[in-house]
C-alpha cells in the first residue's frame, strides 16, 4: 500500500504547509510517506493511509469548502490544517500528529534541513 | 518443515535481556544450546542510520506497535539479535531494595529469589558490561542542565550508569550504537555463548512448543523467507521472547493457565517536556541517555535526560507552517526531558483474530495520569530552574509554552484524560508473572523458578516475569532474574 504519484502531490501540498518548507522539500517528504507505507504492516499503513485520504479529500467537513485540499487557497488550507491539529476529537487530532511524526521521520532526513538546523549527516560517522 | 538434525539440549526463543543471559548461562554449564531470534542480526552496516532506518530494520512491528485503551500509546520494542538491548539508553539500575519488596513479597518468592542472589547476579553482570556512571564529558548539555536544574532545586539526582565500553557520546543509542561502544548482548553474552559452542539464529520466529506427555519436546516456527522449522528439545525450553510475545507463545501453545497468561500487563509510559535555552544546548552530542532524577521514584515517577533526534522532538512541538519552524530553529537550543510513571493500570496481550500482530490494551488508570501532570509540572520547574527561557508541556489543552516558573501554576489543571497526552513505554511487563499457583486471582503463569505451571521443561526468563512494575529501567533486573533463574535450571 503506497502513495499515488497524484496523491503524494497532493498531501505534498498539505506537508508545505504543515511544515513550513517549500514544496520541493515536501514532495521528497511525500515520497518518503509513499515508501514509509510500502515497509510497514497492513494495519499501521491502512491507518495512516486512511488520514492521508481525509486530509486530502474532507475540507467540505471541517471548513465547509467541497474542494480537495490542494484546490484550497493558501489561507483556507492553513486555517484547515490549523482545525485537524487543534481537534477536540481525538481520532482527529491524532491522525494528524501521525501523519505529522512519520512525515518528520522524511523531513529529519533532508539535506537541506539537517544543514539548516545545524546537524550532521544522518548516518554516523563511524570509529 | 526444515528439522534440525541433533536436538540441542535447550532452545531460547528470543535473545534480548532475558534471553541471552539464559544463553549464556546454560552455555557455560557446558550445555548444547540454539538461540532462535525472530529479527535479524545486527550488522555494522545497521547501525547509527537514523531514526527511520531503525524503526524498520530493528524495532518490532517497524516500530508501530501500540496499546489501545482509552488512548493509543507506543509500545516500543528491540526485534532483533540483542532485542531491546540493542536500541535502549543503555540504562543500568540495581533492584532497589523497595522495588524488591513490592515485587516479591510472596513468602516463596523471597525464599527462593533472595535480594542478596540478585545483586551478586547484577554485581558480574555490572562487570561483565562495563558498567559505570556517565563521566562529565558524556553528559553533553542536555545533561548538565538537569544536573544544574537538580542542584539548584535539591532534588536527587545522578550520572546514569550505563553499560557502555569508552562511550563516544554520539548521541545515537537508539540507533543501535554505531561506534559498538554500548555493551548490548548481541556484542557481549550472544558472542560469548557462541564461543561455548551455542547457536544463535535470526530470522528465525518460533510460534508454538510442542509437548509430549507433559514435557517440552521440540519448538516450530517459520524463518523469515517463510520456509517452516522444527527443533526438537532434550531439556527444555526457555522462553524469552519479551513481554508482548512470551505469552502469545504460551497461549498458541497452550501451556500455563489460561486465566494469567496474557493478563496483567503492566508498564512505564512516558512523556517528554521540552525547554529552551538561550545557549546552544545541542542535544546530538553526549551519551543520549546521561543523567536522572529520581527524587520523586517513592512518589511513583522519575525523570530522565532523553536525547531525541529532531525528527522526534518535533512532532508535539506546537505550531504549523512558519509556528513549527520557528520552534525548530530552536532545536539546537533545546533539551528534552522525559518523565516516567510506575503505572498501577493493567492490561492484555492477546493475539489479534487478523493477522500476526499483538493486540494490546491498556489505559493508564487516573493515579498515573495525576503522577503524570505532577511529573510534567516537576519537569517544567527543572527547567527554569536550569535556565530555560521557555518551556513546551506538550500536553493538548493545557498552555502551549511557559516562559516563566510563575505559569506553573497552569500546569495544576491539566487533563487527567490520557488522549490529551502524548504518552509511549518502552517498559513493558507482567504478561507470564511470577506466582504461585494456589493463589488465585494473586497467582502466576510461572512459579518462582521461572517454569511454567503445569508442563515440564518449559521456563519464562524476560520481562514478562515480574510479579509487579519495577518503576527503574528494568535491563538489569531481567538479566540479573534471568541468570539466577537459568543457574538453576543447569
Amino acid at each position: 500500500m503506497g502513495l499515488a504519484p497524484a496523491a503524494q502531490r497532493r498531501i505534498a501540498v498539505v506537508l508545505a504547509d504543515v511544515l513550513g518548507e517549500p514544496l520541493d522539500v515536501a514532495l521528497a517528504v511525500a515520497a518518503f510517506l509513499d515508501g514509509y507505507l510500502r515497509r510497514v504492516p497492513f494495519e499501521a499503513a491502512l491507518g495512516l493511509r486512511v488520514v492521508v485520504w481525509a486530509i486530502t479529500w474532507l475540507p467540505l467537513l471541517f471548513i465547509g469548502v467541497p474542494l480537495p485540499v490542494d484546490a484550497l487557497s493558501p489561507e483556507r488550507r492553513l486555517a484547515y490544517v490549523r482545525r485537524w491539529s487543534e481537534s477536540r476529537v481525538y481520532l482527529l487530532r491524532e491522525g494528524f500528529y501521525l501523519l505529522k511524526a512519520i512525515s518528520l521521520m522524511g523531513w529529519g532526513a533532508q539535506p537541506v534541513v539537517r544543514a539548516r538546523l545545524g546537524l550532521g549527516p544522518m548516518a554516523a560517522v563511524r570509529t | 518443515m526444515t528439522s534440525s538434525g541433533h536436538a540441542p539440549d535447550f532452545v531460547v526463543v528470543g535473545s534480548g535481556a532475558g534471553g541471552a543471559t539464559a544463553a549464556l548461562v546454560l552455555a557455560e554449564a557446558g550445555h548444547d544450546v540454539v538461540v532462535l531470534e525472530e529479527g535479524p542480526a545486527v550488522r555494522d552496516e545497521d547501525r547509527g542510520l537514523g531514526t527511520h532506518d531503525a524503526f524498520m530494520r530493528l524495532f518490532r512491528d517497524r516500530c508501530t506497535q501500540v496499546a489501545v485503551g482509552r488512548s493509543v500509546i507506543p509500545m516500543l520494542q528491540g526485534r532483533c539479535v540483542g532485542g531491546t538491548t540493542v536500541v535502549n539508553g543503555a540504562i543500568v539500575w540495581r533492584l532497589p531494595e523497595d522495588v524488591y519488596d513490592r515485587c516479591f513479597e510472596h513468602p516463596l518468592a523471597r525464599e527462593l529469589l533472595p535480594l542478596r542472589e540478585i545483586l551478586a547476579r547484577m554485581d558480574r553482570i555490572e562487570r561483565d558490561l562495563s558498567v559505570a556512571p556517565a563521566p562529565d564529558r558524556l553528559l553533553g548539555g542536555n545533561g548538565t542542565l538537569m544536573k544544574v536544574g537538580a542542584e539548584k532545586l535539591g532534588w536527587r539526582g545522578h550520572a546514569i550508569r550505563r553499560n557502555v565500553l569508552d562511550c563516544q557520546g554520539s548521541g545515537r543509542c537508539l540507533e543501535a550504537c554505531p561506534t559498538r561502544r554500548k555493551q548490548s548482548l548481541e556484542q557481549t553474552y550472544l558472542p560469548r555463548a557462541e564461543r561455548l559452542g551455542a547457536r544463535v539464529m535470526p530470522d528465525h520466529e518460533v510460534r508454538t512448543i510442542e509437548t509430549s506427555a507433559g514435557r517440552a519436546v521440540a519448538v516450530t516456527g517459520r524463518r523469515a523467507d517463510g520456509s517452516p522449522f522444527r527443533f526438537g528439545v532434550r531439556r527444555g525450553v526457555v522462553v524469552a521472547a519479551g513481554a508482548v510475545h512470551s505469552p502469545l507463545l504460551l497461549r498458541r501453545s497452550g501451556l500455563g493457565p489460561r486465566e494469567h497468561v496474557g493478563e496483567h500487563f503492566h508498564c512505564h509510559p512516558g512523556t517528554a517536556v521540552a525547554g529552551i535555552y538561550r545557549d546552544p544546548v545541542r542535544i546530538w552530542e553526549g551519551a543520549t541517555q546521561s543523567y536522572e532524577v529520581d527524587e520523586f521514584r517513592h512518589r511513583g515517577f522519575k525523570m530522565e535526560v532523553v536525547g531525541l533526534p529532531a525528527e522526534l522532538a518535533g512532532v508535539r512541538l506546537p505550531g504549523v507552517g512558519d509556528g513549527f519552524q520557528r520552534a525548530m530553529r530552536d532545536f539546537p537550543h533545546m533539551a528534552v526531558w522525559g518523565v516516567q510513571v510506575r503505572s498501577d493500570a493493567e492490561g492484555t496481550v492477546r493475539e489479534r483474530a487478523l493477522g500476526d500482530r499483538a493486540a494490546i490494551t491498556y489505559t493508564p488508570s487516573q493515579r498515573d495520569m495525576a503522577l503524570f501532570r505532577e511529573g510534567v509540572r516537576r519537569l517544567c520547574e527543572l527547567h527554569f530552574a536550569a535556565g530555560a527561557e521557555r518551556v513546551y508541556p506538550g500536553v493538548h489543552g493545557g498552555p502551549e509554552e511557559l516562559r516563566s516558573p510563575d505559569e506553573l501554576g497552569r500546569l495544576d489543571d491539566l487533563t487527567l484524560d490520557p488522549r490529551d497526552w502524548s504518552l509511549m513505554s518502552s517498559h513493558l511487563f507482567g504478561t507470564c508473572r511470577m506466582g504461585a499457583t494456589d493463589a488465585g486471582e494473586k497467582g502466576g503463569v510461572i512459579g518462582f523458578d521461572g517454569a511454567v505451571h503445569g508442563v515440564r521443561g518449559v521456563w519464562v526468563l524476560d520481562a514478562s516475569f515480574f510479579p509487579a512494575t519495577l518503576g527503574v529501567n528494568p535491563q538489569h533486573s531481567i538479566m540479573a532474574l534471568s541468570m539466577l533463574l537459568s543457574e538453576r535450571i543447569v
